[in-house]
Formats: C-alpha cells, structure tokens, sequence
C-alpha cells in the first residue's frame, strides 16, 4: 500500500506564503491532481514531496514512513519535468536505464527492464536516438518510461503536457493514464488545464494561494463546486447579478430563479449567481436578448447572447438543432437553471455595475 | 524577368526565380570579398609563397624542414609548452570562475560584475599588462620582495618571467576572462531540471557532474582548450616586452622579419609563419566542430 | 590593449542575456549552503586578488618614486606624485605617436562601418544563404594571428612599396584584424531586429529606401554601431605586433621604446593606456545600456493631447 500524505504541510519562500497548511492523503494507486493558477502552490507542493524543496513545517509520509527531510535521491519517487528533462548526452536507452545504473542493476537485468519500459510507451524502435532527434511528445514519454523503470513508489508529474502542442497533449495524457492504470502507480499530477484534470484525474485538488478549495472527484469539482473560485476554475460560467429574493430563490432581472446555492444566503442581500453554459437554455420564456456570437462545436453550440436588460454577455451551450435557426442579431429568449448555481455574497465595496457609464 | 509559362489547361505559371537575378545579389558582396581577398587572403597565400622557397628562389621545402630544426625546433616546443600550459590553467580556473559566477546567487550584480570584467580583461594584454607583471613579479618586483622577506627567493632558481611558468601566470590574465566568456553560456546550458532528474533517479551530485554534466559541457571544455592555446600561441606583444630570448615563435618569427640575418634565411622566417598558420588552422577547426556540438546539445 | 589575435566579442552582443540558472541545489539548512558555495566563493575572491594585484603594483611603481628595494612600512607612504604620469607628454616624441593611433583608429572605425554596414545589411537583405560563408570568412582572421599577417606582408612589401610606406596603409590590415567582433556586433544587431520583415513592414507602408534606412534600420543599429566602433578603437589604440614589426611610430611602440628613456614614466604611461582602454569599453556599456524612453511615451503624449483639446471643450 503506497500512500502518499501531506501533513499540515507549510511552505514559505520570504514574505510570499506558497502553501499555509496543506493536508492531503493520496490513496494507494489513485491519480490526483493539483489543479490551479501559477502561485497558487501546486508546484510547490510537488517539490516538496520529490524532496527538491523542504517544508517549514508539517510532514511528507510515503507508505506511513516519515520522508519529511529524507534527501531526493533516496526517496525512489520518480518524476516527470515540463522541460524536457532528458540528459542530452546519453541516448534513449541510456536514458531510461539511468535509475538503473545508479542502483546497481546488472547488464542483463538492466536491459530487459528497460526494453520492458521502451515497450510500455511504445517507443523501442527509438532506443538508440539521442533526445533532441525526438519530437516534445516522445521526449515526454520516454521521461515517463525512465521515471518508471526503477518502480518508484510514487510518480509525480509537474504539468508534463505544458509545453507540448494541442493535439499530441490530448493523446500523450490518455496514454499517461493508460499507463498508470495499468501499472497501478499512485500519482500526483499537476496542472493548470483543468480540462486535463477533469479528463485523467481519480480526484482533483483544487488550489488557490497556497489553500485547498476543494477536494473531490472530477464530477463532483465540476457539478457541485463548493467555492466560487472552483466554479470558476473549472469550467467556464456565466455571472449574474441577483437578490435573494427567498429561501433558495434569487431574482434577476425581475425574473424569479429557483436556486438551491443560495439558501445560506440572507434574504434581502445581493449575490453573484455563476451558472454553467448548459444550463442556460433557449427558451420562450426568459431574459430577452439578441444573439452576438455563434461557435458550432461539434456535439454543441456555444451561443453567445446580449441581454437587454443587463447589457451583459452570456454564452449558452445548446445541443443538437436548438441553434441551426439562429443568427448572428436573431432575437432569443434565455432560460436560467439555477438549480446547480453556485452564489457567491458579493461583499461591499465592489466596482460599480458594468451598465453605469464611468465618470 | 520573370517567364511566364502557360501550362496545360491554361493555368499560368511563373517561371522558378531565374539563375540570373540570383547572380547579380552576390555582386553586392563584391567589396567585402575583395577587401578581404586584398587583404587577408593575399598576405595569407603569400606566406606560404615566401616559404616555399630556397636560396635561389625555387620551389622547395627546405625552408619548412628549417624551420623544424635547430633553435626553431627549440622555439615551437617551447611556444607548445608554455600555450598548452596556459590553457589548461585558463581551462580549469576559468571554468571554475564561470560555474561560481552562474551560480551566485547573493549579491545579484556579482555576475554582471564577473561577465563585464572578463569582457575587459580578455582583451587586455599586450603592453600594459606586461609591465604590470613585471612590477609585481619581476625581479624588482612587490610580490617578489614580498616572498623573499618570507623566506622563499622566486628567482633563486631559473624562474623568469619570459620562462614556462611566468608565462603561463601571465598569460592565465587574459585567458581566464576569455574561457568565462565562452564557457557562461554553455553552462547556464546545463538545465536545472537535468540536475533534479539525476537526483530523483537517485544520482549524487557526484552522479551528475560525472554522467551528466561534465560530459555535455566536454565540447565546450575541448573548445576552450583550443582557443586559449591558440591565443597563448599567436601572442607577441606580451612576450615580447617580458622575455629578450627570442624562444618563442611569434618572436622568433619577427626575428627573421628583421632582416638580421643571412641572405636566404628570410624564407625560414615565412616558413614559420607558415607552420604557425598551419597550427591556427588546425586548432580553430577543431573548435569549431567542438562548438558545433555543444550548441546541438543546448538546443 | 591586446596584442593576441583571438578577440572574443562583448558578451552582450552575442544574443539575448540568459538568466542565471541557480545549479547549486537548494539549501536545506545552513550548513550546506555554506559548503557547496565555500569552492566557488574561494576561487572568486582568489581570481579577484590576482586580477587586481598586478594593476596595483603598476600604479604604484608609476605613482610612487621609492624603488622596490627600499619599499618597506616606512616608506609605504612617500614620494607619491603624479609625476610620472605626465612626464611622457613632455617627450617630443608623443604626440605624433598618440596623433598617428587616433588617426589609425578614426580611420579602422571609418573604413570598418564603411565596408560592414551595407555588406551585412546586403546579406540579411538578399543573400541570406551567404550567412554562413560570410560567419565563416569572418572567423579566417582567427586562423592567421597578426604575426602571421605581417610575414605575409613581409613578401609582398617589395612590390608594394608605395602603398606600405604610409602609415596610415596600417588601417585596412587593422580592419581585417577587428573584423570578427565588429562583423558580429553588426551581425547580432542585425539578426536582434529581424531586418528582412522591418524592412518589407516599412516598404510596405510606404516608405522608400533611405527613409526606411534612416528610420527603421540605423536607430535600431545604434547599439552594435557604437559596440562595434569602440571595440575597433580599443584594438587599434592597443595594437603592437603589426606596428612593431613594421615600424610604424603608434603609440603602443612609443610606450614600448619610452620605458627604456624614462622607466617610471614609461610604466606611468602604460598604466594611462591601460586606464583608455578600461574607460573606452565602461563609455561603451555606459551607452548600450537599455534606454528608459519614458520621457516620450505614447501615453505622456497622449496625457497632453487630451490635455489640449478638453482645455477647449466647454
């Protein structure tokens, strides 16, 4: 049972606190995200765990036992860089027996593994290629398989997609879940792409200036985001103007709205009320206002819509057929589901309304 | 000037850039070439001219054989000792100034420091820099004094500045500023996350440097080698002010330039300078090949 | 300034500056840190002492008139004086030597922007796969160091005595031996500013040929123009073998032969020439340094625009 736990771990680097109080526990063979904005201390905490950085305070348990001031080189964790982290010297092969090396693996033993390795990320054809004769995408790959060879206990992966083109990042993340799946590892990963994180992740850790937001499934982060930062961060979310107007009901516009997230709220205060895309619709009945934008996206359609009433934009995702009769200045209605939307109190002092013309 | 042809189905086509406006840019580089062919080329070809030559004039290769033997043979041993030396002092120190001065850390302004000083200081030399170690370490020199009163008499034995090892001290001025300039770029080459890829794949820094790091820096540290020697080798202003010998090529070359000597023996002179280029040309190739693949590997 | 042929190119020019890349490994505590920086900090401060020793010591010999024999605690103090300083320009000798380096060196920075400028601009302009012949043609002076230089000179000089009497015939030879810094300097400036599409983007608005060189191309070569022509100064003003050898009265020889008349000034003139060549490249980097266009910014105009017109609205 390989664990990975994170105690009241905490980090500062001169004034700037990377992380106040981090407690994690990653379960054995489960693959967590870090996800969050650059500073928010998901780097940070990687370091930590891979022993390049030390925590102030708090303590790193791997497997129960306390690694806390455990130097990197003796914590056999492997890890995965952004930069391409391949010694440009040695060749694929070489490379990838590097842990081996170091371990004092013999010839024989040492070149099977590594084949094993090559076969795994399926690039042996490759082996005697030195790293910059391979593209960003095989780079990566051959850094999971030398991060592997020597069975670490954990894998840790500092946003190891960034740098690559769009389309190789999709491919290269399925097959790093692939592969970690297969071979039962637990993982940390960081990312900021939480479209990454909703894709591979068993849980997601949601970060922001060095605190956890939430902590859960890739569902549950982006059904029932407990914060509005998470809301926000993940996925994309239309922003509303409203008043509790009522236990779990908030009005917009004069429209009345059913909102479950707004029950903690006191009656009377106002709320910025975030609501999903899809679950904005084009109704009959709604907020009126005239179509802006329209962005066919395969399986749905992204509309984006100005609303009389609030000078605001909004987008609405609707599906098949709902949008093939618009067009660009088409009037339209808009219906708003309020029963997965997040409210947040807006708290005094804000910048005015974006409807009032600046003095 | 363009053709243009009409192919098949009536599609036009423009005829491929004509061999003809091609030929006309290269005139512009003209005086460039010319310039350089006048005046670098020419004296180049005619070194070897002058060198080919006997007594009476006709082709041979007595005068290259000449100046092989004798004091000549003497001089390139000695040019060979004392460049080699100073460029594996250059090498050494200055790749450990270079790695201090990238990684410092505290104060910020302690590698602009270290990067503007070399920039002056690998250009220096020559004159000034001659005197001033001759009123450091000459025979009336402070530092001397100052050892002698301490018990340790530097002239005492055949110790000399126009000597092997106050050459190389003296040459290591410029040429430990000049492998910092070369060698700053390659190591801030050495990518922090290949150093935190050793340690996580449980290397000691030792692990590193011995697998990782000093290998891809070899290029640089070969390339290095060759430039200072090359340096120490063609240098003369500074030689000539510390040493009277004439042992060295450079000065036994402006020996022979002198005219000092007897009638033919002229050639032997153009036939070190054509030995000395010969040299050059080895080394600078070699150095470039070298930085040729340790750019490949920065990339 | 330096005698050797090798002449490597300030840093600057050589590309974009790079960033520190912190190698050491982080401190986990004190104590390690102090270790791991304990060798570098050593050869620093040992390197720092051996650079400046010698130009102490030179100072000294030129600024104080006690002989080195008698140089003890008591007479650390006496018979300084800026004598020996200025006793070489008393010589009657000096001037013409000092007379004939700067003409020698106006003209090696004439004759260099001269002939580089439109080449390189040439090059990245029309030919841009001669780059690398043209790189390759500016290292060859690498290859053939300056004494070889004048032993080829040497076998010429019969047939080209008319040329070779002159002094100032030091000046094209003098342009091939500072051609691979300047040819880089102009190079990098060149390359930093992407000229093929500045050119086409200035064309294409409209602009002619010497309005876009004027305009567009020679502001932006300021920096290399500048690096390249004090580099060129400091190589010639310092320059000894070619002179020597060819017994051209520069101002190097003169320090040269001025030693053996008078040795405290000699070494006093040294020390100034030594402080020349310091003061050309701290002037140097003094005026490359990145410039803090604020006073001028878009904005500050704008400021004054709005400024003027609300001043007539009512």
């Amino acid at each position: 049972m390989t664990t990975l736990d994170f105690i009241s771990v905490r980090k500062t680097f001169g004034t700037n606190v990377a992380l106040e109080s981090l407690n994690l526990d990653v379960r054995d063979g489960e693959l967590i995200t870090l996800l969050g904005p650059s500073g928010c201390g998901k780097t940070t905490a990687l370091r930590i765990a891979a022993g390049f950085e030390f925590a102030d305070s708090g303590a790193v348990l791997v497997a129960g036992g306390d690694i806390t001031r455990t130097p990197a080189h003796k914590r056999n964790m492997g890890m995965v860089f952004q930069s391409y982290s391949l010694f440009p010297n040695l060749t694929v092969a070489k490379n990838v027996e590097f842990g081996l090396r170091t371990r004092g693996v013999v010839g024989a033993q040492r070149h099977l593994r590594v084949a094993e390795m090559l076969d795994l990320v399926q690039l042996m054809p490759f082996a005697d290629r030195y790293p910059h004769q391979l593209s960003g995408g095989q780079q990566q790959r051959v850094a999971l398989a030398r991060a592997l060879a020597v069975q670490p206990r954990v894998l840790l992966l500092d946003e190891p997609l960034s740098a690559l083109d769009a389309k190789v990042r999709t491919t290269l993340r399925d097959e790093i879940r692939r592969i970690q799946t297969e071979v039962g590892i637990t993982t940390l990963f960081v990312t900021h792409d939480q479209e990454e994180a909703l894709a591979i992740s068993d849980r997601i850790c949601v970060m922001s200036q060095g605190r956890v937001e939430q902590l859960g499934s890739p569902t549950e982060v982006y059904r029932n985001p407990s914060t509005a930062f998470v809301a926000r961060f993940v996925g994309s979310m239309n922003e509303f103007d409203a008043e509790v107007t009522g236990a779990s009901e908030v009005t917009v516009a004069g429209q009345r709205i059913g909102a479950p997230g707004a029950a903690s709220a006191a009656v009377g205060s106002r709320v910025s009320m975030l609501v999903r895309p899809e679950d904005l619709s084009l109704a009959e009945v709604g907020l009126p206002g005239t179509v802006t934008s329209i962005t066919f996206q395969g399986a749905t359609t992204l509309v984006g819509v100005r609303l009389d009433v609030l000078d605001h934009l909004v987008s609405a995702d609707v599906g098949r057929g709902a949008a093939d009769q618009l067009q660009i200045g088409s009037r339209v209605s808009v219906g708003i589901n309020g029963s997965n939307a997040v409210c947040e109190p807006v708290t005094v002092g804000l910048p005015v309304a974006v409807d009032e013309p600046v003095a | 000037m363009t053709d243009i042809i009409v192919a098949e189905g009536g599609r036009t086509v423009g005829a491929p850039p004509s061999v003809h406006r091609r030929n006309w840019a290269w005139l512009g580089l003209v005086p460039f070439l010319g310039f350089l062919f006048l005046f670098l080329v020419v004296p180049a070809i005619s070194v070897f001219s002058g060198a080919l030559k006997d007594n009476d004039g006709q082709f041979s290769f007595v005068s290259m054989r000449a100046a092989f033997t004798g004091q000549n043979l003497d001089a390139f041993w000695f040019s060979v000792r004392f460049s080699a030396g100073s460029a594996l002092v250059g090498v050494v120190i200055g790749t450990l100034l270079a790695y201090a001065a990238a990684t410092a850390t505290r104060p910020r302004w302690l590698r602009n420091l270290v990067t503007a000083f070399s920039g002056v200081a690998a250009n220096m030399g020559g004159l000034p820099l001659a005197f001033a170690f001759l009123t450091l370490l000459g025979k009336q020199g402070v530092l001397t004094k100052v050892l002698k009163e301490a018990g340790w008499d530097l002239y005492a034995g055949d110790f000399g500045l126009g000597e092997v090892p106050g050459l190389i001290v003296v040459y290591s001025y410029f040429n430990i500023p000049l492998m910092v300039l070369i060698t700053l770029p390659a190591i801030d080459g050495l990518k922090q996350s290949w150093r935190e890829a050793c340690a996580n794949l449980g290397g000691t820094t030792w692990t590193y440097w011995r697998r990782v790091g000093l290998p891809v820096l070899a290029p640089s540290l070969l390339g290095g080698f060759l430039l200072l020697f090359a340096n120490s080798f063609s240098a003369y202003a500074t030689a000539r002010i510390l040493t009277q010998n004439s042992l060295i090529v450079p000065l036994r070359i402006a020996f022979y330039l002198g005219g000092d000597i007897n009638a033919g023996e002229d050639a032997i002179g153009f036939a070190l300078a054509a030995w000395m280029i010969v040299v050059m040309v080895v080394c600078m190739s070699i150095y470039w090949v070298a930085r040729r693949r340790a750019e490949r590997w920065r990339s | 300034m330096s005698d050797h042929s090798i002449h490597v190119a300030m840093p600057e020019l050589e590309g974009p500056p790079t960033a520190p890349t912190a190698m050491a490994p982080r401190p986990v505590g004190k104590p390690r840190v102090r270790f791991a920086r304990l060798v570098p900090n050593t050869v620093m401060i040992v390197c720092g002492v051996f650079f400046v020793l010698p130009l102490l010591t030179l100072a000294r010999f030129s600024l104080q008139n006690v002989p080195t024999i008698l140089l003890g605690s008591s007479t650390l103090f006496k018979k300084w004086s800026l004598v020996g300083l200025t006793k070489a320009f008393s010589d009657p000798d000096f001037w013409p030597a000092l007379r004939l380096s700067l003409q020698l060196a106006a003209g090696t920075v004439v004759l260099t922007l001269g002939l580089l400028l439109p080449t390189a601009i040439w090059v990245h302009m029309r030919l841009p796969r001669a780059r690398a012949f043209i790189e390759f043609l500016t290292v060859l002076p690498y290859m053939i160091p300056a004494i070889a230089l004048v032993a080829g000179i040497f076998v010429i000089k019969p047939h080209a005595r008319w040329f070779l009497n002159s002094d100032l015939s030091l000046i094209p030879f003098y342009v091939v031996l500072a051609l691979p810094f300047t040819y880089r300097s102009i190079d990098a400036g060149l390359r930093a500013i992407d000229l093929k599409t500045l050119v086409d983007a200035s064309r294409g608005l409209g602009a002619g040929w010497l309005t876009t060189l004027r305009t567009v191309v020679m502001p932006n070569m300021r920096t290399s123009i500048i690096s390249a022509s004090f580099l060129t100064a400091a190589v010639v003003i310092g320059e000894f073998t070619i002179a020597d050898t060819l017994l051209k009265e520069t101002l190097p020889r003169f320090q040269a032969t001025f030693v053996g008349r008078e040795p405290q000034a000699g070494y006093g003139l040294n020390l100034l020439a030594l402080l020349l060549t310091i003061g050309l490249f701290v002037t140097l980097s003094v005026l490359t340094k990145k410039r803090d266009y604020k006073r001028n910014s878009f904005t500050r105009q704008l400021e004054k625009a709005t400024k003027m017109t609300s001043d007539t609205t009512p």
